[in-house]
């Protein structure tokens, strides 16, 4: 095989990398991340750590916002760790003289704030949350998880290290613009059919859509009479009004459950992460 | 809810126009529906609006870039107006058009291995492996993933680098590497639930024909991998895969014997996966000479009667035609000027070799060297012109062999290497030989030599396109291999380039470096 030579190298690094020892596992919060203990953190982040940054993990006066739903924001627990008793060297940020616990209740409060919904212990019967996403739902009419479901809208089955909590929450009982790649469209073609769907593209002179069959139609602009935009999102937000309480809970329950990420993260040593 | 009940009634059911085993059955023209286009693997389409009276007009007509890419080995495949281009562990889906993005799928978590050379279609689905050898699948139309199947152990050491080949439901999939004493495997897994179907085994084990070839236990680490796209007769119903070189590459003595089936192309059946017939080009090799070059199916009369061919040059130095109903030997020609280690191959096409080239520990010129005098870039048939394109390597190495031992997990096991003889500069060529007799029509030289660069596209319209590593993309005359077009893609080009057609209007195409460079004739409009 002469095939790659120059990524032969790259090849051997790899090599060298897997032959090397297992990582190290790193320490974890001896006192859990449950909600009660992430409520202490935030009284006591509130308490300890206003002097330069913002309450409740906003931006403060001395120092920067801690909370980035973002996950690549995150650091692991022991770094959080190291970072409030020890200070940061070349930054304003001193060691604390808080006892080891309070460190570990800041730091899974801080956690928390930089957590995606997979994080969170989310209360709710997940089975159950399934049949109403397929039932009740209609959830599974547009939305696909693992392979099985509609096209029309983003695929579930990461949605719970893809938004937070709050997020999917929020997406079920708030109207909101709709994504990227999936904004609802009618388009006129010169000879007066009418394509309804999402696009999947569009710049000044193309256009592509989606169609509720799930047929991509491709068109250069001077093909079409007309293209109207909507500017909501397909997707409905009353599952607070149409759902019953404890039916809304095991949707969130669900989709808050799903993760196709967990491998990866587990390989950088953050095995609390995901599921 | 009700809201969206009209627009997405039926949706679960009704999906992306379905792709048929009798579309990817078609002779090559409008659509390219897979790695080799077509399969029979002639990389010859019909499409002749681009011909040699306008070749010269031709331009751009888009371009893609593909974000952190780099050296892209992608053939693109393009189906009902979209085009699936692929790297490592990434699919993007582009309007065939325009260029424009329609989705893109990135596999996390993301082993890097290997480049990918590319999608396969059937169904509403677009299939792909992934360098942790999972095959996925992804809905062609939205690009979310369906399933993912493991078929190999990347712990092991194994990728996947080829494209698949989808036939009747099932796709098959092949692995790398071979140099590191990893026995290839070739498996069919069900394109509608990713089961395995059947696992064919490049290296026999002890109680299977062919074992006898290796000594002792030599075949337990042994190479006859799989990595490069297959063909297809539908008739025969049969498969045809090369396989690569035998681990340890240049220490021959602790593997006595022909080695099988490594240096071979195997024909399979579709259904079951066993084997039919095969045919070894180099038994015993000592030179890393993979047989891997796509083996091109052709129906043509020989000797008086019409024959189904498949014809092959390989590393060797040695163009092949080989009966592909029964894998009889019916023509060997050399086609590498430079060639020392056979003196002729014997009636039945085996090689005669030349007492003592071989890797030694001091060290032994040999010709081809280890590049081989052609490799795994595209090759392409023209039936009107009745030639076989491909790209050839002129050079010699300095073998040396030694005492290296496996080491399981995927660790170079190649028993050393060869260098380039320092007073002979290697040099590249497209060349054009005679179908049947493997005589000479053309050839035409290659800037560069030390890299392969892309493969070759024959079309209708008389025009052999070829991607060198400079960068130039040109389009010479079928016939003579006068250069009648270039074009500095200003990126190493690596893959092999493709035609298609949309709304009246012939396309080519190629991944050149890190972008997606569409062409068409000049439209004043």
């Amino acid at each position: 095989l002469q095939t790659y030579p120059s990524v032969r190298a790259l090849l051997w690094l790899l090599a060298i990398c897997i032959a090397s020892p297992a990582q190290v596992v790193k320490p974890r919060n001896p006192l859990g991340n449950g909600l009660d203990v992430v409520a202490q953190g935030h009284e006591l982040y509130n308490k300890s750590c206003t002097a330069c940054h913002g309450r409740d993990g906003t931006q403060g006066d001395r120092a920067p916002a801690l909370g980035a739903a973002r996950r690549y924001f995150r650091l692991s627990e022991a770094a959080i760790f190291d970072g409030i008793k020890t200070g940061i060297p070349g930054t304003a940020m001193p060691a604390s003289g808080l006892p080891d616990p309070d460190v570990w209740r800041i730091v899974a409060y801080i956690r928390n704030i930089r957590s995606t919904a997979s994080d969170n212990d989310v209360p709710g019967d997940v089975q159950n949350g399934f049949g109403v996403y397929r039932g009740k739902g209609g959830c599974s009419s547009c939305h696909m998880i693992r392979g099985r479901g509609g096209l029309l809208g983003p695929d579930l089955s990461s949605v719970g290290t893809q938004l937070t909590l709050e997020q999917i929450k929020s997406s079920l009982t708030h109207a909101s613009p709709p994504q990227a790649g999936f904004v609802p469209v009618e388009a006129t073609t010169l000879s007066g059919e009418v394509i309804k769907g999402v696009t999947k593209n569009e710049d000044a002179f193309s256009i592509d859509i989606l169609d509720s069959q799930g047929k991509l139609h491709l068109f250069t602009k001077d093909e079409l009479r007309s293209v109207a935009h909507q500017p909501e999102s397909l997707m409905p937000h009353n599952f607070d009004k149409t759902l019953t309480p404890s039916e809304f809970q095991d949707l969130v329950a669900m989709l808050s459950r799903q993760a196709r990420i967990k491998v990866h993260k587990e390989q950088q040593g953050e095995n609390e992460v995901g599921r | 809810v009700t809201k969206i009940t009209a627009i997405a009634f039926g949706i679960a059911s009704t999906l992306f126009a379905q792709l048929g085993d009798k579309q990817l059955r078609q002779p090559l023209a409008d659509n390219w529906y897979h790695y080799n286009g077509s399969y029979d693997s002639r990389r010859h389409s019909e499409l002749k609006q681009v011909h040699t009276g306008n070749v010269s007009s031709l331009v751009p007509s888009w371009m893609f870039h593909v974000p952190n890419a780099a050296r892209m080995q992608s053939v693109p495949v393009v189906s009902n107006g979209v085009m699936y281009v692929s790297q490592e562990n990434e699919v993007y889906a582009l309007n065939a058009r325009t260029g424009r993005q329609l989705w893109e799928y990135h596999r996390v978590p993301a082993i890097q291995r290997a480049p990918n050379r590319g999608v396969a279609v059937w169904g509403d689905k677009v299939y792909f492996t992934t360098s942790d050898d999972y095959l996925i699948a992804l809905n062609a139309a939205t690009g979310n993933i369906i399933w993912e199947s493991k078929f190999a152990d990347f712990k092991e050491g194994y990728c996947s680098p080829a494209a698949p080949l989808i036939v009747k439901g099932k796709v098959i999939v092949g692995v790398a590497f071979g140099d590191r004493g990893l026995n290839g495997i070739l498996d069919a897994l069900d394109a509608t639930t990713g089961e395995i179907l059947w696992s064919f085994h490049a290296i026999p084990k002890p109680g299977e024909a062919g074992n006898e070839t290796w000594a002792g236990d030599s075949w337990k680490a042994a190479g006859g991998d799989t990595w490069l796209t297959g063909s297809y007769d539908p008739e025969l119903n049969l498969v045809y895969w090369p396989i690569g070189n035998p681990s340890p590459d240049f220490n021959g003595d602790v593997r006595l014997g022909d080695n099988l089936y490594t240096e071979s192309v195997v024909a399979l059946d579709l259904d079951t996966g066993k084997l039919k017939w095969y045919f070894q080009f180099t038994p015993h090799d000592t030179m890393d000479w993979d047989a891997v070059q796509i083996p091109m199916l052709i129906d043509a009369v020989y000797d008086g009667k019409p024959r189904k061919l498949l014809a092959h040059a390989d590393r060797n130095g040695f163009y092949y035609l080989l009966d592909r109903e029964t894998g009889k030997f019916l023509h060997g020609s050399q086609f590498a000027r430079k060639l020392n280690w056979a003196s002729g191959l014997t009636p039945n096409g085996k090689p005669i070799r030349v007492p003592g080239i071989e890797p030694s520990l001091k060290g032994t010129k040999i010709c081809p060297n280890s590049y081989g005098a052609t490799n795994w870039i595209s090759p392409a048939y023209n039936p009107d012109t009745g030639l076989v394109y491909f790209v050839a390597l002129e050079g010699c190495g300095v073998a040396s062999k030694n005492t290296e031992t496996f080491r399981p997990g995927g660790f170079q096991y190649r028993a050393t290497g060869d260098v380039p003889v320092p007073d002979e500069t290697s040099r590249m060529f497209v060349r054009a030989i005679d179908m049947r007799t493997g005589e000479f029509k053309w050839e035409q030289e290659r800037a560069s030599a030390h890299n392969w660069g892309g493969g070759l596209l024959s079309t209708a319209g008389g025009l052999v396109f070829s991607a060198d590593y400079e960068g130039q993309f040109s389009a010479m005359d079928t016939r003579s291999g006068k250069t009648l077009w270039h074009f500095n893609t200003g990126q190493r080009l690596n893959a092999g380039p493709i035609t298609y057609s949309l709304n009246g209007k012939q396309y080519v195409a190629l991944c050149a470096g890190s972008d997606v460079i569409s062409f068409a004739l000049f439209d004043k409009k």
